[in-house]
């Protein structure tokens, strides 16, 4: 059997790294050009660059030039080499072997080994370095490196979707030296095995890099040079990429999105995407440890108008599950629909027959939270149910809401697999369980699905753990958002990723009709 | 202007921003975030938000820690910031370094076009022209800038396209370019100023121009041009040089909404970010070099006022 799977797993690794080869494949059938300038907007400031640390798009950004992962993930959600060329696993998917490329350079010309690997996840993994990645790299219990360019991973439960939890934002690689050293130089200086070298790096302003010439792809970056621009104003993001000022706008809303589409030399993108904003109950503690409740007010929203009124239309309705169809292995449930009289008589059953009043929190950013806060108040009213709604500056929401509230909204980007999301949110031992939703069913079903390679039996698990989400309604997840973004005609190569956090321009170019500008 | 003046002057300065350096500090301690959790972030397990606590000193009393802080101050240490983890000190001296260069080209060219229209309106009072500047001073100060900077990017950069729309570039990274992106700005930020201190210049210089040495200047056939500029504007503007010093403060503090439009990496968005962040070192930082910048620029204005009207004797 497992000669099959081997075979399999390497095989699409190489068929993935010739793909990688000729990005264009899947593109337009045009030649990559060498050379310029490309200058991106982005509406945050870049904080960190520490790439164990970083936690917002602009900072992944940031270390996705700078630095490699082992895997990453292609538009389509797979998973294809970056500094592993190739992988396999035992039956029982605990341990893995991961294959380096030969002749991996750090920026400043130390060779990049299996040892600096095993190193930097040593440091992902020690909880006093508080890496983002820790609770999301899987279950690793050892790693090893058998050769220089042979890694082991031993896994303290099987996990089938090792190579795509490696791709993870925060788990970039980083030399040996710095990761048993001095990590805390990572917050302004950067030595990875990225498609860029770091030129500059102001925080609130202007972060540049330049092409690495030992990149292992000869080929790649096609770029000379990237400037990030922090434009905190969302309308100067989109005056700048009109005046040809700005190349790419790595993320926008849909208002900015509307004036951008069909505006000269301009090219609007869209991705369908799992990136949400739900609202969270605490499950353990009343009002809403009741299901009944939980489940009166899901039957309350409208999701349609949902999707209309919070994504202009840029979305898709939710069944309260983090899954939808840009997903692997997903499979739909049956589709909640509004039902205020049934809300109604499961609040009567609740014990609240003329209806109950409750606070429902929201940070200010994004504006997304207090968007959806105000629309749930709205449809609630009609079965009874008094929504007060609360914002709060988002340092005060972490400090004081985050994981340990009742009732408020939250919002995530799109996990690399339904695994992820699940084991991130929803599981009894959720790294953020902002829930506390703990169900020894849902938990199996994750489990399960996560010591299978068989599609077919994955999709079957992940269909009953979504139906029980459903069920149980531990958060109304009322609709997923497009991910939307926005370049110039001139910029090529380019796609805007469903994951809403990984950008990959190093297979960006910039065609002859780029202006000039000096490096 | 006795030295004594002076000495009292400059103890004033640091009593003032030994209360606000009290102030900042208690009232950040009061912001609802903890510092170690903002630093390490969520991930962080409780014995490492420990380690950080007692590394960083806040398990001491307050009143240690306000020495503590206030000590690395006055030897210019401002701490780490929580958000990025670097040196507050030269990000926020950089900021305002930025800021400055703002609210410099802002009032050179606020003076080199509200001085001469003030004087404009006032010779020509009650007549058109004094209309046409009264109307406009009226607009000016009425219009906020998130409307006059809305107004201004839409025109300039978005139709006739001919400046960018915003961004910053140091003068010393691209003078030519960094130029180019500042001439928005400075005309957002000058419309305001330009309102007040033309209206400023013109009531001072009617006021002087209807005194009693002006007549008498006038009567020992004097040039009206001399009469005008030598006598009447140098004493009219004297009130003016307290106005523009206030418009400093505005410049450093409260242009954000300039900073912010135009993504200019000012002091007063560098600390809107650290309040939205609750960077702690940095919201107490800044606030202290504000405070500070203020206080230095008031003393330079009630100096160089003394040093123009010789009447005027402080003791």
């Amino acid at each position: 059997m497992t000669v099959n799977r081997r075979a399999f797993l390497s095989s699409t690794a190489a068929a993935l790294a010739l793909l990688a080869a000729s990005p264009k494949f899947a593109l337009a059938q045009t030649t990559p050009e060498r050379g310029g300038t490309l200058r991106v907007a982005l509406d945050q400031a870049i904080s960190v660059i520490h790439p164990l640390l970083t936690r917002v798009n602009p900072e992944y950004l940031a270390t996705e030039l700078l630095y490699s992962n082992l895997t990453r993930l292609t538009t389509k959600m797979e998973v294809e080499p970056d500094l592993a060329t190739a992988w396999q696993s035992n039956d029982e998917l605990t341990v893995w072997t991961f294959t380096l490329r030969e002749g991996l350079k750090f920026h400043d010309g130390a060779p990049c080994t299996s040892e600096d690997v095993v190193a930097t996840f040593e440091a992902i993994l020690n909880p006093d370095v508080a890496s983002s990645a820790r609770n999301n790299v899987g279950p690793i219990e050892k790693i090893e490196a058998v050769d220089p360019v042979t890694l082991r991973f031993t896994l303290t439960e099987p996990y089938a979707d090792l190579p795509a939890a490696l791709a993870f934002n925060s788990a970039r690689i980083i030399p040996a030296s710095v990761a048993r050293g001095d990590l805390n130089s990572l917050r302004s200086t950067a030595n990875g095995t990225g498609p860029f070298k770091l030129v500059s790096y102001e925080p609130d302003r202007l972060m540049v890099v330049e092409r690495n010439p030992d990149f292992y792809d000869p080929a790649r970056p096609y770029l000379d040079r990237i400037e990030l621009h922090v434009f905190p104003d969302l309308g100067a993001q989109t005056s700048s990429l009109l005046s040809g000022d700005i190349d790419l706008v790595a993320t926008i809303g849909p208002n900015h999105y509307m004036r951008l589409d069909g505006q000269q030399g301009v090219n609007v993108l869209r991705a369908a995407s799992g990136q949400f904003c739900n609202v969270n109950f605490g499950t353990d503690l009343p009002p809403f440890n009741d299901v009944r409740l939980r489940k009166a007010l899901a039957l309350t929203v409208d999701r349609e108008a949902m999707v209309d009124f919070m994504t202009e239309g840029f979305g898709t309705k939710g069944n309260d599950t983090p899954i939808n169809e840009s997903y692997p292995f997903f499979a739909p449930v049956t589709q909640r629909e509004r039902d205020i009289e049934a809300a109604k008589a499961l609040l009567a059953e609740a014990g609240y027959p003329n209806g109950i009043e409750v606070e429902l929190i929201a940070s200010d950013r994004p504006a997304l939270r207090s968007q959806l806060a105000v629309a749930l108040k709205d449809m609630a009213k009609e079965a009874g149910i008094t929504i007060n709604v609360v914002t709060m500056p988002h340092a005060t929401y972490l400090d004081q809401v985050w994981t340990k509230g009742s009732f408020y909204v939250g919002f995530y980007n799109m996990q690399p697999t339904p695994d992820a999301i699940f084991k991130l949110l929803f599981t009894s031992d959720a790294a953020w369980n902002e829930t506390r939703w703990n169900n020894p069913k849902f938990d199996d079903l994750v489990k399960r699905a996560r010591a299978t390679t068989a599609v077919d039996e994955r999709t079957k698990l992940y269909t009953e753990a979504q139906a029980l989400m459903t069920e149980e309604v531990p958060s109304i997840i009322p609709a997923f958002f497009d991910v939307l973004g926005a370049k110039r005609d001139w910029v090529d190569g380019y796609e805007i990723h469903p994951r809403g956090s990984v950008y990959r321009l190093d297979f960006a170019w910039l065609t002859a009709a780029s202006p000039t500008r000096k490096g | 202007m006795s030295a004594s003046y002076i000495l009292k002057r400059i103890a004033l300065v640091f009593y003032t921003l030994f209360v606000v350096s009290v102030l900042v500090f208690g009232i950040t301690q009061i912001l609802p975030a903890d510092a170690a959790v903002m630093m390490l972030g969520e991930n962080a397990t409780t014995e490492a938000l420990d380690a950080l606590r007692n590394q960083m000193g806040l398990n001491d009393p307050i009143w240690q820690q306000y020495l503590h802080w206030a000590g690395g101050v006055l030897q210019g240490d401002f701490g780490q910031s929580l958000r990025t983890g670097q040196p507050v000190g030269p990000a926020l001296f950089s900021a305002l370094g930025t800021s400055l260069t703002l609210a410099v080209f802002s009032l050179c060219f606020m003076l080199v076009i509200a001085v001469p229209i003030g004087v404009i309106a006032a010779v020509r009072r009650g007549k058109a022209a004094d209309l046409v500047v009264g109307l406009i001073s009226y607009i000016g100060v009425s219009l906020p800038e998130f409307v006059t900077a809305t107004l201004a990017v839409a025109l300039i950069a978005d139709w006739w396209g001919i400046l960018p729309p915003a961004g910053y570039i140091p003068l010393s990274e691209d003078f030519w370019g960094g130029l180019q992106r500042l001439v928005l700005p400075v005309l957002v930020v000058s419309v305001m100023m330009i309102a007040h201190v033309s209206r400023m210049v013109r009531s001072e210089l009617v006021d002087v121009l209807h005194s009693d040495y002006i007549r008498a200047a006038r009567l020992k056939g004097l040039r009206p041009r001399r009469v005008l500029l030598r006598h009447g504007l140098r004493n009219a503007l004297l009130p003016t040089i307290t106005i523009v010093a206030l418009d400093v403060g505005y410049l450093l503090g409260g242009v954000i909404v300039v900073e912010e439009i135009f993504s200019i990496p000012g002091i007063g968005r560098a600390l809107m970010t650290a309040i939205q962040a609750r960077d702690l070192p940095v919201i107490q930082a800044g606030v202290m070099i504000m405070a500070a910048t203020y206080s230095i620029v008031n003393f330079a204005a009630d100096l160089m006022y003394a040093w123009l009207d010789k009447r005027i004797q402080y003791d």
